[in-house]
């Protein structure tokens, strides 16, 4: 018994009656006419309007459905003017090339989302959409370069041609999704093609579910010509004028839950933000707790060898054969790396080999296996923060404040989190712990100071965090990127985290 | 119990997806016709080698791997193992015979051990199943380097029977939070639970079936996440007969062997990532991988990582309840789109298989509402008529263009190829992304398998979508997509024999 006189074969499953799925799953060949789209609302049609909080359940919360409000808000802010009302218009695979911080020969080469109406992005990683929960979200978006780049978004749920997964559900180079994003949180969108590649390169960005009103609320009025006027309600802010994430506090200890009761809002213990009965939709502020900073870590790894070497978006596309599954061409686009590389054929997807790091694209000035910290103060721009100003990456807080941390692995390595102060973990993956009905299987908990947690590739979290003293000086919160192979540390980033 | 008869499981019952059901005939076996995969009374198992073809293996590219296998006697060779089927407190007998070169075992942790089996030897143990839970089997020895070889599958242990009052959950010790969620799954009110049931997850109990739709009751899947690296296999299968390759050195090479950007590499680290032995077509478009089932009828998808990477497994279209982690029943089941595989992992995924809620409904908070007005067809947003029917090639409704992918494809009698669009299909995949790839490239040919929509069972009249020849069971003289219908549901082959 050995390699060479083995006991046994195993053969590979015939195609035969389904070379069509077969073919589709690694060289999809769109015919036919550009489809219509299914089940299209139009948005331009819906409304959107101000909106004040009227305390007190039931309120009747605005009318369904609405339209997006952010594309008018960002126009009223000066940011540009939207090509479709109520629709985010986005293109795919912008070239960057990034020095390194170290100064390398060669920079590092990114592909970019932008936003073409409102200018953000081309930048990595691409804006931060946020939409308020239960709106109709639309999404132009046109791909660039080789067969159609999708953008799936991550974790909402939506029928499949507006799952933007190519390859497999929709091959739609431009296209409009549309979604009702549906349960307040954290989420993120990258393009879905090529995918070990693509996202890799930089083809992604956040993605928040905001509360009910906001953005409506910070509308004063709306013109015929569809121009919002903007009140003094901050942009993203809710009805009240506080900025407000989905959390059930009431499954929380009585000493934790006394630290984020102020503001906070239940709602139906049965139903959630249902109202009572399952009827009607309860207080927009209903499993919501006010905050006072926010901060979104996106924690992100780099290859320099891929970039290097595998910067053609073809890379490594197999082509079928004139019998599927007989001769199906799988060494195909194997592409030369630029010189003056070796001209080796490049195949090597599989083999990921972190060595720069990102958090929320500010690089870690660290080599492999280093330690370093980036610069304190970073915040994120409201133009590419679609409008809403002051989030943080390195966190600096007051004592008193309410500190909501929205955190991302987009690395292809897990991440170890250290946070120098208690937290509690209100939310995974867009989905708010203990809210009513789907969330009453679970509930909030705690993470004590200096306590490890790990997570991998794709997974968020939001945790709530009171600023109750502050903090020595040189306070950081640890991102450590894991190896998904061997699990060795690659590099250690420290955030600030400040209260004062 | 009406098991399926050989001949048929020979048939159909290729490609890692083959069930083992061992010991007594409790309710949930003797009612579930899905688990009826051979029954045996004893795991009759031999330890010995295959060659495998792998996904992209054809006439004009060799993809193939060495792996070290536990070959059950009435089945099919395959890596890994069979998943095998048992009754918590069953007896059950345990046959072992080492064909290999060097020491073997199968192990199960808390439930057997047979210690090292010398080569030639057999081995023969009882054991009792333990507690209701997903279990790795595999070999102990020389760690991980006969588990990582191939030695390994998965072993699941059935609860006898639910709590007095309430409805089954896979586990004999749930914890409160996780009953909860299993009472909640299901119509309220119908007999025989009035008191059990929610608004909010109507359709069937996880442990309900409905022979009028071909749904079997206690639907579950089954993934076992393996890294195969060809280079190394060989060698380890060529190393000194009688002597262990040394573990140290193959966990280095496999991990961390030095880059190599050319194809065929020479370097040790894996090439194939594997569910149950396939990866990309062969785990994707499979009833045996991919869950096919109607909005309302909740599955179980068992998670093992037999290899040495980590994986982060995403779902798209419904969240995830965590239900069970490394044999704890969790008793805080957080819900999720994606979780983390280190190394020997073991996770349930309970998959609620609720509409997608972030489809356009009338009050937007997630529910399963009425759909809004859409579309040029009068329609509504759910269920998504236009979006099933435009995108099948064939005669489209007014203002809607046929739209299929593949088409320049032909038969031999040269009629076109044409794969629909937008299938309610979604994909599941490992979101560490190097493990999507087969050979260093080839997206998509990795490990992926997915999740489908066949109907919606809370919804009038549209119990079963329209589809097309989707799926297919593995071989020819498969029950799936003859004559280019689609049946009214996705049983497993054995379901209508």
């Amino acid at each position: 018994m050995s390699f060479t006189s083995p006991a046994l074969h195993i053969d590979r499953i015939s195609v035969v009656g389904e070379e069509a799925e077969f073919v589709k799953m690694f060289d999809p060949n769109p015919v036919g006419a550009a489809p219509a789209l299914p089940e299209r609302i139009d948005v331009t049609a819906l409304p959107i309007f101000p909106f004040s909080y009227v305390p007190g359940p039931p309120p009747a919360i605005n009318p369904n459905p609405r339209a997006n409000p952010v594309p008018e808000v960002l126009e009223a802010l000066g940011f540009g003017s939207p090509a479709t009302a109520h629709t985010l218009n986005l293109d795919l695979l912008n070239g960057l090339d990034i020095p390194t911080w170290d100064g390398r020969l060669l920079p590092l080469h990114f592909m970019t989302i932008r936003d073409k109406d409102f200018g953000a992005g081309g930048t990595y990683p691409g804006p931060t959409v946020r939409v308020p929960r239960g709106v109709v979200f639309h999404c132009d978006m046109a791909g660039k370069g080789p067969p159609p780049h999708t953008i799936h978004w991550h974790g909402v749920e939506p029928t499949p041609i507006n799952d933007g997964v190519g390859h497999c559900s929709m091959e739609l180079g431009k296209t409009t999704y549309q979604f009702q994003p549906n349960f307040m949180g954290s989420y993120f969108y990258h393009c879905h093609r090529n995918t070990m590649q693509h996202f890799e390169f930089g083809l992604f960005g956040f993605l928040i579910v905001e509360p009910p009103d906001a953005y409506f609320s910070s509308i004063a009025s709306v013109a015929g010509n569809g121009r919002v006027t903007l009140n003094s309600t901050p942009v993203g802010a809710s009805s009240d004028g506080r900025f407000r994430i989905a959390a059930n506090i009431l499954t929380l200890p009585a000493d934790i839950q006394a630290k984020f009761a102020t503001g906070f809002v239940p709602g139906d213990p049965t139903y959630g933000v249902a109202g009572p009965g399952d009827v009607g939709v309860n207080d927009p502020h209903a499993f919501t707790v006010p905050y006072d900073v926010e901060a979104i870590w996106v924690a992100d790894d780099r290859d320099s060898t891929w970039s290097d070497l595998a910067s053609d978006a073809f890379q490594t596309f197999p082509i079928h054969g004139t019998i599927p599954g007989v001769n199906d061409n799988f060494q195909a686009n194997a592409k030369l790396p630029p010189l003056p590389f070796p001209q080796v054929p490049f195949f090597a997807f599989n083999d990921f080999h972190a060595d720069y790091w990102f958090i929320t694209g500010v690089p870690v000035p660290a080599h492999l296996g280093g330690t370093a910290q980036i610069p304190p103060n970073i915040t994120i721009p409201a133009a590419s923060n679609s409008g809403k100003s002051g989030t943080q990456v390195s966190v600096n807080a007051q004592v008193g404040q309410t500190i909501l941390l929205r955190c991302l692995d987009a690395a292809y390595n897990n991440l170890r989190i250290t946070l120098p102060v208690d937290a509690v973990i209100i939310a995974w993956d867009g989905r708010p712990l203990g809210v009513p009905p789907c969330g009453s299987y679970n509930h909030a908990f705690v993470v004590p100071k200096n306590t490890p947690m790990t997570i991998s590739v794709a997974r968020r979290f939001d945790a709530l965090i009171k600023a109750e003293a502050p903090t020595p000086s040189n306070t950081f919160a640890k991102i450590e990127f894991m190896e998904t192979r061997g699990n060795t540390v690659t590099a250690t980033a420290l955030v600030p985290f400040t209260i004062i | 119990m009406e098991g399926i008869n050989r001949r048929d499981f020979l048939k159909y019952g290729l490609g890692g997806a083959a069930v083992l059901v061992v010991g007594s005939g409790l309710p949930w076996i003797t009612e579930n016709k899905a688990h009826a995969g051979i029954r045996v009374q004893t795991l009759n198992f031999t330890i010995t080698d295959a060659l495998k073809d792998m996904a992209t293996h054809n006439t004009i590219n060799s993809a193939q791997c060495y792996f070290w296998i536990f070959k059950e006697a009435n089945l099919p060779a395959e890596c890994p193992g069979p998943h095998i089927f048992a009754t918590e407190g069953d007896t059950i007998e345990l046959v072992v015979t080492n064909a290999l070169d060097e020491p073997h075992a199968f192990f199960i942790p808390g439930m057997v051990n047979t210690g090292p089996i010398a080569p030639g030897a057999t081995v023969r143990k009882f054991f009792t199943a333990g507690n209701g839970g997903t279990y790795l089997y595999f070999d102990n020895l020389n760690q991980p380097v006969n588990r990582v070889m191939g030695l390994h599958g998965a072993f699941i242990v059935m609860p006898k029977a639910p709590a007095q009052g309430h409805k089954f959950t896979p586990y004999s010790e749930p914890t409160p939070l996780v009953q909860k969620l299993f009472d909640d799954f299901g119509t309220p009110g119908r007999a025989p639970w009035p008191s059990l049931g929610s608004r909010w997850f109507p359709g069937l109990a996880w442990e309900e079936g409905d022979p009028a739709t071909n749904t079997y009751p206690f639907r579950t899947y089954i993934w076992v996440l393996h890294q195969a690296s060809p280079n190394l296999f060989a060698l380890v299968g060529d190393f000194t007969p009688g002597q262990d390759y040394p573990a140290a050195q193959f966990v280095q090479r496999f991990l961390h062997d030095p880059f190599d950007s050319a194809k065929p590499t020479t370097n040790a680290i894996p090439q194939y990532f594997t569910i149950s032995g396939q990866s990309g077509h062969f785990s994707h478009n499979s009833p045996y991988f991919c869950p096919n089932q109607r909005v309302g009828e909740p599955v179980i998808i068992r998670l093992l990582n037999a290899g040495l990477w980590s994986h982060s497994m995403h779902i798209h279209a419904n969240h995830q309840y965590i239900t069970y982690v490394n044999g704890v029943v969790m008793e805080n089941p957080i819900w999720v789109d994606v979780f983390t595989f280190l190394p020997m992992t073991v996770v349930d995924y309970t998959c609620p298989y609720m509409r997608p809620p972030s489809i356009p409904n009338v009050r937007g908070i997630g529910r399963a509402d009425l759909g809004l007005p859409a579309g040029v067809s009068g329609g509504r947003t759910w269920p998504p008529n236009e979006e099933l029917t435009t995108f099948i090639p064939g005669p489209a409704p007014l203002g809607v263009t046929p739209f299929q992918v593949v088409g320049n494809l032909v038969d031999g009698a040269g009629n076109p190829l044409g794969a629909q669009l937008s299938p309610l299909c979604y994909p599941m995949h490992d979101h560490s992304e190097p493990s999507q790839t087969a050979q260093g490239g080839n997206y998509n040919m990795g490990l992926i398998s997915g999740i489908n929509f066949i109907g919606d069972r809370n919804t009038p009249g549209a119990m079963n979508f329209p589809n097309q020849p989707l799926f297919h069971g593995p071989g020819p003289g498969s029950p799936f997509g003859v004559n280019g219908v689609f049946p009214a549901a996705v049983p497993p082959p054995w379901f209508s024999k």
